[in-house]
């Protein structure tokens, strides 16, 4: 599973006032406000500065035109006619006083709107000025070159409420300019925020979906698995089915075949022939059926701590028979090794299968290596592999030949799926491996390029503990029993039943025989000296696992051996048995039988 | 009221004419007389002569008074150091019968022959001046009247035309009173 890491939301915003400064859109908003009021205050004072400027040149013009007209009138003396001209400036509402003085400069004639403030008597020794609220001009009056006297004239300038008025609508004009500047700078700001956000929340939406794809494949691949594995389970347990049944039979055949054998009933060479083929025959059916078993995890394990190098190195031989001159086999082994508990002949067998699967994919020879390794297996390749995180130890076997492409590497697990030309495969190799890995808490991985060659790749589980020595083979001859020691035989099929009790008579063991739990129990209670149960699992009513516990609450110390050619969990538990329980698998041969019930009884109370 | 106000204005103003006449010996000569003599070069002002009337653009205006003393001596008295369109004034007495040739204005103030010598320079660039106000006998393009006790003057725009003379306008509006055109 891929971590997703998400921003905390609020580490991303800022205080939104520390944004708008920050914003240059707002700050160019501001410097522009800035300047529109500078240029609004320059206007105003350049606009007072022009007005006065107006103001003076008007008021001189008027001046100069009262000189220019009241001068017959100051040279001839007429007063009323020099009255009459400076009335004639009443018209305008500013002029406050228009004087005309003689060359000595003695008031000849005036009007003065506002009487409090008449005319001076004398003509003022300014000549052109502006003052607070008004301004003097003054302007020579002047006939035939000669100056005959002087106009003064002294107006008002517009008051400066009037012109503040008018000042005012700029003024106005420039605060809305501004205020628009101002908001245009904020909107652009906003618009500016809005995208960001936009474009971030756009981001994690890319996240968010590239997230969910990754989720999406993730599942797609592990409902791949999982119906693989369901695929994988039908198979298993429809074939677990039938090879249980056929094992049943083949017990018997096996069973009638060797007893025949063994007792010399057959005279006849030819006969004494067709049985012994007829005995291969079942041999090789048996071998078929236990794959089956294997794939189907069924097959019950006796797993041991065992040292895989040691395994490998001793299958050199087997392996070099098997895969005949045309193929290099290299072991490249690791040292320190973990130790894990397998079954070891269900692991040389899947070996050897893989092995054999090699040798068909290079048909002009090449090389096969075993290597071996510690591995450890984390969460994400786990998951993928559709195997449990940990410690393992892995055996990979690797050809050069032909691989196997991506279609193959899928149905590669399914029991009968084969490459190989009819009758030359049975398509179970894989499939017993896996079942064998599976049941054994490992797993199998095949990696496999078409034309470079196949790499398959068991993965067994480390054990922690390794105080258990690995046991030597027993080599001795087939152990015989002796007929004081009892063992009584639970089988509900008489005549598997049959078979058993006759192999264990042969090894001169006393046999007393049941058909069902219910009557092994009473006669266990009837026969103290029985010293060990042999009991099929599946019986009817009561099962084989029931019945050995009720027998070892009534003799803890009851020696157990099951027998089953279809363990399902009543003694397989995690594909391995119960402590205190052996297992013998149907069909068995009298070898293992011999050699199965010898260890138990010689060895200590279970 | 108002009529009584102008009539005080107007002798105040008078006097003041007078005064800034600089006439020292005022007391000898009636005020009326020293305000006419300021007149004359005071009007040259307003009048406009044709090129043709000047000897040369520096050439003095000459002012030909008939009749003698003491008017004469009061006119040179009053244009003594004044100017009139850069040219200095010139006074000529006149005496009876003498021809007026080379007067830009002619003053008489006695009604002596007055007629005879307007006729004589009728279509010369002369302006005529007459106190008729006195008299009420012939009058010249200028003449001097009294009105409510002041020097005021009457203009004859039909002799000044006659006489190739321009006379402002500004002139006109202080007259008492204007003969226009035909």
């Amino acid at each position: 599973m891929t971590p997703t890491t998400k921003k905390p939301a609020g580490a991303v915003s800022v205080k939104p006032a520390l944004r708008d400064l920050r914003s240059p859109m707002m700050l160019v908003a501001a410097v522009g406000a800035l300047l529109l009021v500078i240029a609004g205050v320059a206007m105003v004072h350049f606009s007072e500065q022009s007005y006065r400027e107006t103001k003076l040149q008007q008021v001189d013009a008027q001046g100069r035109i009262l000189a220019s007209t009241v001068t017959a009138a100051l040279a001839f003396d007429d007063r009323s006619a020099a009255q009459e001209y400076v009335n004639a400036l009443d018209v305008d509402p500013q002029i406050q006083i228009a004087a005309v003085y003689d060359a000595a400069g003695n008031l000849f004639a005036a009007h003065a709107r506002d009487p409090a403030r008449p005319a001076p008597a004398m003509l003022p020794s300014r000549t052109a000025s502006t003052d607070g609220d008004g301004l003097d001009v003054t302007a020579p009056v002047q006939q035939g070159g000669v100056t005959i006297g002087t106009v003064y004239v002294r107006s008002l300038i517009e008051p400066i409420s009037r012109r503040f008025e008018r000042y005012g609508v700029v003024a106005l004009l420039v605060a809305m300019a501004g205020l628009i500047f101002m908001l245009l700078g904020a909107a652009q700001s906003r618009l500016a925020d809005v995208n960001d956000r936009l474009s971030r929340q756009g981001a994690e939406l890319a996240d968010a979906n590239r997230d969910l794809r990754a989720q999406i494949e993730q599942r797609e691949q592990a409902e791949t698995a999982l119906r693989q594995a369901q695929k994988m389970e039908a198979i298993g347990q429809l074939t677990g089915g039938i090879a249980h049944d056929f094992n049943n039979l083949l017990q018997v055949i096996m069973g009638n075949l060797e007893v025949l054998q063994r007792r010399d009933l057959v005279e006849n060479d030819v006969a004494k022939r067709l049985v012994a083929a007829a005995a291969r025959g079942a041999e090789r059916a048996a071998t078929l059926t236990q794959r089956l078993l294997a794939f189907a995890r069924r097959q019950p394990l006796n797993p041991k701590p065992l040292d895989v190098n040691a395994l490998v190195a001793g299958m050199s031989e087997l392996l070099h028979r098997s895969l005949g001159e045309g193929i290099v086999i290299q072991t490249v082994l690791a040292t320190g090794l973990w130790r894990v508990a397998v079954d070891a002949n269900q692991l040389e067998s899947a070996l050897l299968n893989l092995a054999v699967n090699a040798r068909d994919a290079m048909p002009s020879g090449g090389r096969l290596t075993i290597e071996t390794e510690n591995a450890h297996l984390d969460e994400a390749h786990a998951s993928a592999q559709e195997a449990k995180a940990g410690d393992y130890v892995s055996i990979a076997v690797t050809d050069t030949g032909t691989g196997m492409s991506r279609d193959v590497l899928q149905k590669a697990f399914e029991p009968f799926f084969t490459t190989k030309d009819f009758g030359k495969g049975s398509g179970l190799g894989l499939s017993q491996a896996y079942g064998f890995m599976r049941q054994s808490g490992g797993h199998v991985r095949i990696d496999s390029e078409v034309g470079s060659g196949t790499t398959v790749r068991l993965y067994l589980p480390r054990i922690a503990d390794e105080a258990d020595a690995i046991p030597a083979v027993d080599a001795e001859a087939l152990p015989r029993g002796s007929i004081d020691r009892l063992i009584l035989v639970v089988e509900d099929d008489p005549e598997v039943r049959a078979h058993a009790v006759t192999m264990l008579r042969e090894l001169g063991y006393g046999v007393v025989e049941a058909m069902d739990g219910r009557s092994a129990l009473g006669i266990l209670e009837a026969t103290p000296d029985i010293a060990m149960m042999f009991t099929d699992v599946g019986l009817p009513g009561m099962n084989g696992r029931e019945l050995a516990d009720e027998a070892r609450k009534r003799r803890p110390g009851l020696r157990v051996l099951f027998t089953t050619g279809y363990a399902r969990d009543a003694i397989v538990h995690n594909g391995r048995l119960d402590a205190g329980v052996e297992l013998l698998t149907k069909p068995f041969t009298y070898a293992a039988l011999s050699t199965k019930v010898h260890r138990m009884l010689s060895g200590g109370a279970a | 009221m108002r009529r009584a106000l102008r009539v005080a204005l107007g002798a105040y103003a008078t006097m003041l004419a007078a005064l800034a006449s600089g006439m020292a010996c005022a007391q000898a000569i009636p005020l009326e007389q020293a305000v006419k003599a300021t007149y004359l070069y005071k009007i040259a002002a307003f009048v406009e002569w044709p090129a043709g009337a000047f000897e040369s653009p520096g050439a003095p205006l000459v002012i030909c008074v008939t009749g003698g003393d003491p008017v004469g001596a009061v006119v040179e008295e009053a244009v003594t150091g004044q100017r009139a369109n850069g040219r200095e004034f010139e006074v000529r007495r006149l005496a009876a019968g003498a021809p007026s040739a080379g007067c830009h204005i002619l003053y008489m103030p006695v009604q002596a022959a007055t007629a005879a010598r307007l006729e004589a320079v009728r279509g010369t660039p002369v302006l005529t001046v007459t106190d008729a106000a006195r008299d009420g006998g012939a009058q010249g393009i200028v003449n001097f009247v009294n009105v409510d006790n002041r020097v005021r003057f009457e203009i004859d725009l039909r002799s000044a035309a006659v006489n190739h003379l321009e006379i402002s306008s500004k002139l006109l509006n202080v007259a008492s009173r204007v003969r226009p055109k035909p």
